[in-house]
């Protein structure tokens, strides 16, 4: 256990936090119809820009938050996991709409991941199909209330602390099933 | 009048400091160059979001003024990743290579004139050197060195396209700044910044029309092709839209800083801000009269004394940020070899041949006793007229197509045509439905 | 030799494939890459900048929905042909109806024929704009995209009034639309119309005639209408290369067959970028003009909007395709019965996926910028590919 994992007081803590609560870069992964409306709440009407939400992360390794937005296929969710991956700790993922909170109305398809939250860990899930943008809004508020009462160490979240020691740190790889071949014997 | 000139540092003012007024100079200018990024960043945010129809950062202290200081709070103390493929003691060294030289260049640019700190008389600049102005070039084209190596340590596809489209375009748009500037020196006789701070004080007498003026002074009006050369190239040199290429973002993801998080990856954004601020610094000083206050308050004689022109100098510099955010929020971004093409086949030629005029302009001036304003008035019209007949009569010409050389092209008939021997396999059930259908003959038949 | 099949996600792609000892890079754009607006994946082989050769892999997206269409009623089906092309949900979910009305023989009241149409041409507008806006992002523009979700907000809010959802509107029934709209809703929209209309200058004047997105765009990307016609590609993108085609002219659906003369097909011949997104901006100023015209006989056009539907809803055995001209072009249903309550099976015919399939053709030659602005002029939704 370093310096760094080690709890720090709380005027420190709330400094940290109002800093990395504030600015939520976000890298939008937009997967299907709800990356429209979070495009819609990025613009002039809702403006989450507004609550320091910067939607210009040019990719993972800039970004603090990763917004799911739209139906995670199977084929998809290794690519989620590995941009999950990339982003630096601490890092927050919203669930935007039904789709990647649970497979929404394509819960019975034979191609979608139910749920995002079966490969990386949600922190807030937004209700809807597709949620409105006033919906995210209230998620990202959720959220930096969230952050407002985290531990922090200085490398990274307390959760990217316990992600780092645990031994079987999963990786995109794992999620890549095998192909199947077709029994050879009659 | 006598109290300004003396005001006005000359090169021997410089170097004869006391060492704690270095120190405060050095931790003084360090501190305005952080505090103008932070503003930078805000002020950028808010005046796109204006343009955007949108109001931008409100949440985070009064006004939002606290969201860049919030940035760069989670930054540094975000998890900072290496890449496996990274070649790591460059990696780690890029991004201070693209810093150090961005804060050095601030070094020499004129904040004020001769002003007392704590009962020392000292100049607010750091220094000046004979060549005061090259120091800022040298320093630009290193930090560049800085993208470069980062895209090439990234060991990434992204980051390494990058730093090839930045390398490429520091070695063109350096070439057209510096000549940009080469006017200015002859205009000023100098290359110290103090100097051509000075040479900007008071234009010369122009007679026009029977009329008798002073001149302005600023260089950006005694040479505006300078002046227009210089702004189109710092906006290449400091990778801002339109020609932000080594980051297009649509292109290039984030271009050079792809693979770079945590505090690697705000020392580049740091960089890009100080670098945006000094250029804005430097066309202050060659073209916009530096400290010196503009013109309806330099009616008041106290403008030019004490601490009043740093509040100048800073309304200069924030107006050529406020240049960038608004090409940024205007324009698209230019295609590579489109903006290569430009660099090398106009705006080069336009420069040196505009140091060919100007350099006449002066010889004649001199020599035969011309008065610049008349040569100005009897020849520059009129050229500048012919000029822009032959740019608005040229032909337009068709841009060229893609270029598709050295690509076989696609066999016709090859491709897109599919297979027309498609035999579809029988459905399922309707193979089940047969099958049914044959049993319950066979079973008819059977009974 | 594929070293590495799953080089995903934006970094980390140095790993690729190397058939030859030279100098070509192999760079995969996407899944997730900012200029694919959703999940198309290009896998691309680069000399320099240059793109040697390209090849889209979809199926990020795929969700199953013909699969899905088998195991849901015909009522239920909307639900999920909305969701296709998500930016054209009203136009998705009114091939389905049709599709099933005309299995069913059933006569759709005039009143609800009228709001369809009107509906359609609003959702038109809404899914050009998304366009409209994009398309210079990824060029590096980034306000006009503002604008245009100003415009798209106004026409959302009376989509919203009247059918409930932003995106998502679940409007159409078989046999009609679920409800009469509100009261005052006509004025509402005649309003909404009329400032979009005054409002769409400012995009247009930003972005249309500027120099640099006229040297991004002109010549770039040219397609010949031997290869829309070889590709089955249709739309705007195919109207742009001179291929005029527009099934609300050629085969009335709706009451287009008596909007004749306020329907004006936009059309280019060079087939260029730039002639694609101009086809497009055009498209919304017709657009509006045909949401005036609908208006305008809605104020005549009174009765019921919906018919009375049995219990559980069958349709005769036999089969049948529909096709509407989508925002992004045609889309069709094919639709075989058994006399359940389920179709038997039901195929889709989506704009998107015809239409990309000619980057293959369009992409080798050109400079990766021009990839970009290439991809982003073929107006696709990856939901639409991927189905």
């Amino acid at each position: 256990m370093g310096i760094g994992d080690a709890v720090l007081p709380d005027p420190v803590k709330f400094v940290l936090n109002w800093g990395r609560r504030y600015s939520l870069w976000v890298f939008n992964f937009g997967l299907a119809c709800c990356a429209i409306e979070f495009i819609a709440t990025s613009m002039g009407r809702h403006d989450f820009i507004r609550l320091g939400v910067i939607p210009f992360a040019h990719g993972p390794r800039q970004a603090d938050l990763m917004v799911v937005s739209g139906t995670v296929t199977d084929k998809m969710a290794p690519a989620v996991k590995r941009l999950y991956e990339q982003m630096p700790e601490p890092k927050y993922v919203i669930s935007f709409g039904a789709c990647s909170n649970c497979g929404g109305p394509y819960w019975d398809s034979y191609s979608v991941t139910k749920g995002v939250d079966q490969i990386i860990p949600v922190d807030v899930y937004v209700p809807g199909c597709p949620p409105r943008p006033e919906a995210l809004l209230q998620g990202i508020l959720r959220l930096q209330d969230k952050i407002a009462g985290e531990q922090v160490s200085l490398n990274g979240g307390a959760r990217g602390a316990r992600a780092a020691r645990s031994p079987e740190r999963s990786t995109a790889r794992v999620l890549t099933a095998p192909l199947v071949r077709p029994d050879s014997s009659p | 009048m006598s109290n300004l000139a003396a005001e006005s540092p000359t090169l021997a003012d410089f170097g004869t400091d006391v060492w704690w007024i270095i120190v405060i100079k050095v931790v003084g200018i360090f501190a305005l160059l952080v505090a103008l990024t932070l503003f930078a960043i805000l002020f950028e945010r808010k005046v796109v979001g204006r343009m955007q129809q949108r109001i931008g950062p409100n949440r985070v202290g009064p006004r939002g003024g606290l969201q860049s200081l919030a940035d760069g709070l989670k930054l540094a103390f975000k998890e900072d990743i290496m890449p496996a493929l990274a070649d790591k003691p460059i990696y780690f060294l890029a991004p201070v290579i693209a810093a150090v030289p961005a804060f050095l260049a601030f070094s020499v640019i004129p904040i004020g004139p001769i002003v007392s700190i704590f009962g020392e008389r000292t100049p607010l600049q750091l220094t000046d050197l004979p060549v005061g102005v090259l120091i800022v070039l040298a320093c630009s084209a290193m930090g560049v060195y800085g993208i470069v190596l980062a895209g090439w340590a990234s060991g990434s596809t992204y980051p390494l396209l990058g730093s090839l489209r930045s390398a490429a375009q520091m070695i063109s748009y350096e070439i057209a700044m510096g000549l940009s500037i080469v006017a200015v020196f002859l205009y000023a006789g100098t290359m110290s910044t103090s100097g051509i701070v000075e040479a900007q004080e008071s234009g010369s007498e122009v007679s026009a029309f029977g009329l008798n003026f002073d001149g302005p002074g600023w260089y950006a009006v005694v040479l505006p092709v300078s002046f227009i050369i210089y702004c189109i190239a710092v906006v290449g040199e400091t990778n801002r839209a339109p020609f932000d290429l080594p980051e297009a973002e649509s292109e290039l993801v984030g271009g050079f800083h792809t693979e770079y998080s945590s505090l690697k990856f705000a020392l580049f954004y740091l960089a890009e801000y100080i670098n945006m601020v000094t250029v804005s610094a430097l066309a202050a000083t060659l073209f916009l009269g530096g400290w010196r206050a503009p013109w309806p308050i330099s009616i008041w004689d106290g403008a030019n004394s004490g601490w009043w022109p740093v509040l100048w100098f800073i309304g200069k510099v924030i107006l050529g940020l406020f240049v960038f955010t608004w090409l940024r929020a205007t324009l698209p971004r230019m295609r590579y070899d489109q903006f290569m093409r430009f660099g090398w086949k106009v705006l080069v030629p336009v420069a040196l041949l505009w140091i060919l005029v100007v350099a006449t302009m002066r010889v004649l001036s001199r020599e035969y006793d011309f008065n610049a304003g008349d040569i100005a008035l009897y020849v520059g019209i009129p050229v500048l007229v012919l000029v822009m007949a032959v740019v608005w009569l040229w032909p337009d010409k068709a841009p060229d197509p893609t270029v598709k050389e050295g690509v076989p092209p696609t066999t016709r008939g090859a491709f897109p045509t599919p297979p027309l021997d498609l035999v579809v396999p029988p459905s399922p059930p309707l193979i089940k439905r047969d099958a049914v259908a044959a049993g319950k003959r066979g079973g008819g038949k059977r009974a | 030799m594929v070293r590495e099949e799953v080089t995903v996600g934006v970094g980390d792609a140095a790993a690729g494939l190397h058939e030859f000892p030279t100098t070509d890079m192999t760079l995969n754009i996407g899944p997730q890459h900012p200029s694919t607006h959703g999940v198309l994946r290009l896998r691309i082989v680069l000399d320099g900048e240059r793109v040697v050769s390209a090849e889209p892999i979809v199926g990020y997206m795929h969700r199953g929905a013909e699969k899905l269409f088998e195991v849901r009623d015909y009522r239920q089906i909307i639900v999920l042909a909305n969701r296709h092309d998500w930016l054209s949900a009203f136009s998705n979910e009114l091939g389905v109806a049709l599709a099933v009305e005309r299995m069913l023989g059933m006569e759709v009241p005039e009143r609800a024929t009228w709001l369809r149409t009107l509906l359609a041409e609003l959702n038109r507008i809404l899914n050009h704009l998304m366009f409209l806006g994009s398309y210079p992002l990824e060029i590096g523009a980034i306000t006009p995209v503002f604008y245009a979700f100003r415009e798209r907000e106004t026409i959302q809010a009376v989509m919203e009034e009247a059918a409930g959802g932003r995106m998502h509107f679940m409007f159409n029934r078989v046999g009609g639309i679920k409800e009469e709209v509100p009261a005052g809703w006509t004025g509402r929209v005649r309003q909404a119309v009329a400032d979009v209309r005054s409002r769409m200058p400012d995009l247009d004047g930003l972005i249309r005639d500027n120099e640099i997105f006229l040297a991004r765009t002109r010549g770039i990307g040219v397609l010949t209408p031997e290869q829309v016609d070889a590709f089955g590609i249709s739309g705007p993108v195919a109207r742009a290369s001179g291929v005029d085609f527009d099934l609300r002219r050629d085969e009335p659906y709706l009451a287009y067959g008596e909007l004749q003369e306020s329907l004006r097909v936009v059309t280019r011949t060079v087939g260029d970028c730039h002639s694609r997104f101009e086809c497009l901006l055009d498209q919304v100023y017709a657009s509006l003009d045909l949401a005036d015209a609908c208006l305008d006989r809605l104020a005549s056009v009174t009765g019921p909007v919906n018919v009375r539907l049995p219990k559980t809803l069958k349709a005769p055995e036999g089969h049948t395709y529909a096709w509407t001209e989508n925002p992004l072009g045609l889309n069709g249903y094919f639709i075989v019965s058994r006399g359940e309550k389920t179709p038997w099976r039901c195929k889709l015919r989506s704009a998107s996926f015809n239409n990309i399939q000619v980057l293959t053709e369009l992409l080798p030659g050109t400079l990766l910028p021009d990839l970009v602005a290439i991809l982003g002029s073929m107006f696709f939704v990856v939901g639409d590919i991927d189905k």
